[in-house]
């Protein structure tokens, strides 16, 4: 009984992306214009937009700028956010700071990083790594912050010294949230990595997006869609399982899905 | 009490003085050209400048419809979704794997298709602040509501409440800090959203200020609309902080 619960709860986001796309079909055929081609079209054009070597060349670019962005955001973040959190003097340092800049669209700044820094990899790195840190930095402050303070007290008089509790104490206390922090960073890092590349059109998966629908080329335009919200959701999923493996002690948690820079 | 508090605002005012004076630095003592950072007197001058001009403020009200036109349909659809999703099973079931597939897609990929659909006017832009904005305001709307305790909803039952008054009368009220968490986290995405949407495609807004300016290189009217879009998103942020205060008063912990 369990686990037919289990298969129907595993297929679920499965039988919804095939009622998605049914619908996107459907809408297609009913709107009928030669901008808007149907799902099964798009889906056909896919392989031979991973087939074309330039293409994939410029997926993995992509992936390769996010990857480092968000590693050195992940990096730096949480520390910071830690020390924020467990440090009044500390967060009344870089708070106001930090709330300025979070309505700042990262990505717009790309146009003015660019004059600095140019087209290449650094500018887009960049603003991929301002994107995710602001949300890294706020979970684990947050985190750090709820840190019950017997444990603390608990350690303090066990002998362990202020790195150690952070390190044994504080760190696995606040790692749920963390990883909420992450995963939100992990959306925040794809969307600025297609943004900038539009932006500074030279190259990246956001690069073949924008310049088909400039050329018109709507087939690519739905497939290039259909790659990046694939990788979306199979990151997602991704990290969801190994946040799963590392926190399984922990209470299902809240979890807000943050989704723009 | 009030000392304490004194210190902690000069303390927090510290680094964004220092972020001024090293860029201040910067510009005077001629390490960065002024045609790549202006230095921060030119830039409010000009924000200062800009913002008695018509051309300007119509750009701000530009910006500032579809904003808010994307943000107010991404809480009533976010909030109604979210509340009924969290008291009827059946529509949980079918919310629940469109929500695990659409939450983590990166919306902007969509937005193409969104002015294939909807052309380059209005309507495009606030669809896509509608879809960014709606998911976080969903999703706390939902763990809000399904985290409300039994027994209040048996108390009202038992004091003779209908029952189709409860989601109004108890589970709405007490899922309240959650749904206005889930708004905050929704208006800062709909601030940065309406300003890249119209960075992409536009013909006025503060985005296309931005991408007007970059492509003439007159990087003072770059900074303009960044500065702008920031201390909009700080006003509606501290309205936001203050329509909270004023609806939770009474809840134990803000």
């Amino acid at each position: 009984m369990i686990s037919a619960r289990n298969t129907v709860a595993r297929l679920s986001p499965l039988l919804a992306c095939l009622g998605l796309l049914a619908v996107w079909q459907v809408a297609a055929l009913w709107l009928d214009t030669e901008s808007f081609p149907t799902a099964w079209h798009a889906l056909q054009t896919v392989p031979q937009v991973l087939g074309d070597p330039e293409q994939l060349l410029n997926i993995l670019d992509s992936i390769r700028r996010m990857v480092i962005g968000f590693s050195l955001a992940v990096l730096i973040s949480i520390p910071l956010g830690l020390a924020m959190g467990r440090s009044a003097r500390v967060s009344a340092f870089f708070n106001p700071l930090l709330m300025m800049i979070y309505p700042v669209p990262k990505a717009a700044l790309m146009p003015i990083i660019m004059l600095w820094l140019g087209v290449g990899d650094a500018s887009k790195t960049l603003v991929i790594f301002l994107g995710v840190s602001l949300p890294v930095i706020y979970h684990s402050f947050q985190g750090a912050k709820a840190v019950e303070e017997k444990m603390l007290w608990s350690g303090a008089a066990m002998g362990l010294n202020g790195l150690q509790r952070m390190l044994r104490i504080v760190l696995p206390a606040a790692l749920p949230e963390i990883l909420t922090g992450c995963r939100t960073g992990l959306v925040l890092a794809l969307i600025t990595m297609v943004t900038s590349e539009m932006i500074a059109r030279q190259s990246g998966a956001g690069n073949i997006l924008f310049n088909a629908m400039d050329m018109a080329q709507y087939d690519t335009v739905f497939a290039m869609i259909i790659i990046i919200g694939a990788l979306g959701i199979v990151l997602d999923a991704a990290f969801d399982k190994l946040r799963w493996r590392l926190v399984k002690w922990a209470e299902p948690h809240q979890e807000i899905l943050l989704g723009a820079s | 009490m009030s000392a304490q508090r004194l210190t902690a605002v000069l303390m927090g005012a510290l680094p964004i003085l220092v972020v001024l004076a090293v860029w201040h630095a910067l510009c005077s003592f001629d390490f960065a050209p002024p045609s790549l950072l202006p230095p921060p007197g030119k830039v409010f001058l000009r924000l200062a400048q800009q913002l008695g001009s018509v051309g300007f403020l119509d750009d701000i009200l530009a910006t500032m419809i579809r904003l808010f036109a994307g943000f107010l349909i991404a809480v009533v659809l976010g909030v109604g979704i979210g509340l009924a999703a969290a008291v009827v099973p059946a529509i949980n079931a079918v919310v629940r794997p469109l929500v695990q597939v659409l939450a983590p897609l990166p919306k902007v990929a969509l937005y193409p298709a969104l002015i294939i659909l909807f052309g380059f006017d209005h309507a495009s832009k606030i669809t896509l602040v509608t879809l960014d904005a709606l998911f976080p305001i969903l999703l706390s709307t939902y763990y809000g509501a399904s985290m409300v305790e039994q027994k209040l909803v048996w108390s009202a039952l038992a004091a003779g409440t209908p029952r189709w008054q409860i989601l109004f009368k108890v589970i709405a009220p007490a899922a309240l800090p959650s749904i206005l968490t889930g708004c905050r986290i929704g208006l800062v995405i709909a601030c940065i959203v309406v300003f890249l949407a119209e960075m992409i495609s536009s013909t006025d807004g503060l985005g296309h200020l931005l991408v007007g300016a970059a492509r003439t290189f007159q990087t003072v009217d770059m900074f303009v609309p960044l500065i702008t879009i920031s201390l909009l998103g700080l006003t509606l942020n501290g309205l936001l902080y203050g329509l909270r205060k004023y609806l939770l008063r009474g809840f134990p912990e803000v």
